[in-house]
């Protein structure tokens, strides 16, 4: 029987793949439902800079077309995707959030990982707003309007993702790619109250997209549930020796994610970790880590000192990218983050170096930490969305600058490598709106972070929440 | 370093670099440096061995390309 469009508009990802490949609905069904739900919402949300219909029909009727012939399809066939819009898509402009790449050449070829997700059958709509090269928590883009999030329109969406969170929040399509330098698929995924999976440091090609910070950039998807997460990301898999960071030599399928949590040790991170999530904050992670029968709370080595090194690097070195643009044209960047790339490019080469030395005793600790345990839980922001344009925010009485402060408990984390899912929950205190809580494992092993996930999910503490647009 | 030194750092270093800083930015951007200088602070205290490198990424061919030949050099 075939599915109404609003049916088609209430199945996540990984079931709209099923009703596809069972006959119950066509790719261009699915693909009219998402333009329609896109061109009703985001005049109000503003996740989109571009947008790929044409290419994403010819997408479309190519999978109708295997369809019809009664060939086997690819594990995502048929189902929309959008991608933030530092990904490389062939014939268009990389923007990555900025004015001045509007003067590049567009992209000779899709992304790596763009390219994956046509091979996996997936229809791409277009390109997602962003923070400035990628350097902010928020999608504050003065050059493209900020990004709002659906649950409370007059709320930043995060960053530097905040395109990918808020279209997958507002329906508009059931997965996104962004990328994460300091938690920027985590934050946007916590505000937006979506799940999102930075992988392991090195398991995803970065070819073919706009770097921010070499020594720390990762890409990954954004998804409505973990079943959408776990089969995008096993489409994204693949080596690649052309990208120098990219060490995966092989692909790691995620297995079966209802195993369920036997033989899993799971731990809270508390210190750092509880000193800087707010009281709406901490109650999601007590969510969490009850329904995962997690009461050990567990010490992240050195978190303070992470954080400032993570800081440091990303500084510096998305100032040194950024210099030659800064040397002549400083007032075409973004004016909320012009001034910090400009202080990046004038670090001193004693705090770069003193951060990339401290970042190798740093991992040894955090790799130890694994030897006691498989998972460990921790907020993904310190508090819920704040408001759009707001300076500060509060974390239990103290006044911290809002836009970095963001990253706070994300950057400790990937600083390491370690791979992480953004789970949504929904906790008391924080008006209705969600905040994540990150699923840290050791590094290669989102398998266990994804299984963890899907308990999380099974449990029905952590999911979506339809929003009125 | 005392704010008056950020901001003479800011100077000096901008205009090594080819910078063109008006006073006003040189103040943002010296806000911004202080911060950072207060994160390097924090891992001053932290102990590094000389024999503690940095975090690798540079790999000069990966290591199971290397031929070795029975006979060869």
């Amino acid at each position: 029987m075939k599915n109404t469009a609003l049916e088609i508009e209430g199945l996540d990802s990984f079931a709209l793949a099923r009703a596809i490949r069972a006959g119950d609905c066509s790719a261009c069904e699915v693909l009219e439902a998402s333009m329609a739900r896109i061109e009703r919402t985001d005049g109000a949300v503003n996740a989109f800079t571009g947008k790929s219909y044409p290419r994403a029909r010819q997408e479309a009727a190519a999978v109708d077309a295997l369809c019809a012939r009664g060939e086997a399809l690819p594990p995502l066939a048929g189902v929309p995707y959008a991608v933030k819009n530092l990904f490389d898509i062939a014939g268009e402009v990389t923007l990555a959030g900025s004015k001045i790449n509007r003067s590049h050449a567009p992209a000779a070829q899709d992304a790596f990982l763009v390219g994956r997700m046509q091979a996996a059958g997936a229809v791409l709509l277009g390109a997602l707003n962003m923070d400035e090269y990628a350097y902010g928590f928020t999608t504050e883009n003065t050059h493209y309007g900020a990004t709002h999030n659906p649950h409370d329109l007059t709320r930043v969406a995060g960053g530097s993702s905040g395109g990918s969170g808020a279209a997958v929040a507002a329906g508009q399509v059931g997965i996104t790619l962004g990328s994460d330098t300091n938690g920027s698929i985590r934050v946007p995924a916590s505000l937006c109250g979506v799940w999102g999976l930075k992988p392991t440091f090195g398991r995803l090609s970065r070819r073919g997209s706009y770097p921010f910070v070499h020594s720390i950039d990762h890409l990954g998807p954004l998804a409505d549930s973990v079943d959408s997460l776990a089969l995008v990301y096993d489409a994204l898999q693949s080596p690649d020796p052309l990208d120098p960071g990219c060490h995966a030599s092989s692909v790691q399928p995620v297995g079966d994610l209802s195993r369920g949590l036997a033989g899993l040790r799971i731990g809270v991170l508390g210190g750092y970790f509880h000193e800087h999530a707010s009281a709406p904050a901490r109650d999601a992670l007590m969510i969490a880590a009850k329904a995962l029968g997690a009461t050990d709370v567990v010490t992240w080595p050195d978190a303070v000192q992470g954080r400032a090194a993570a800081f440091i690097i990303s500084a510096a070195e998305g100032g040194s990218l950024h210099l030659d643009d800064l040397r002549i044209r400083a007032d075409d960047f973004e004016p909320l983050s012009v001034d910090r790339f400009i202080a990046g490019a004038l670090t001193p080469a004693h705090w770069y170096l003193r951060a990339q030395r401290f970042r190798r005793v740093y991992r040894d600790k955090v790799n130890a930490l694994f030897q006691h345990w498989d998972v460990l839980l921790a907020p993904a922001t310190p508090v819920a969305a704040p408001e759009i344009g707001a300076e500060w925010i509060d974390i239990n009485g103290t006044r911290h600058p809002s836009r970095p402060s963001m990253g706070l408990l994300t950057q400790p984390v990937s600083f390491a490598g370690c791979p992480v899912v953004a789970a949504p929950l929904w906790p008391a205190g924080s008006a209705g709106l969600p905040i994540g809580v990150q699923v840290i494992a050791a590094p290669w092993r989102e398998d266990l972070a994804l299984r963890a996930a899907f308990a999380l999910q099974s449990a029905g503490v952590a999911h979506l929440k339809p929003v009125e647009l | 370093m005392n704010e008056m030194h950020i901001l003479a750092y800011v100077k000096a270093s901008a205009a090594a670099q080819g910078l063109v800083l008006d006073d006003a930015r040189a103040q943002r951007v010296a806000s911004h440096l202080a911060r950072t200088a207060h994160l390097a602070q924090l891992l001053e205290g932290f102990p590094l061995g000389v024999e503690d490198e940095p975090a690798e990424l540079y790999r000069p061919l990966p290591f199971s390309e290397i031929p070795h030949k029975e006979g060869a050099p």
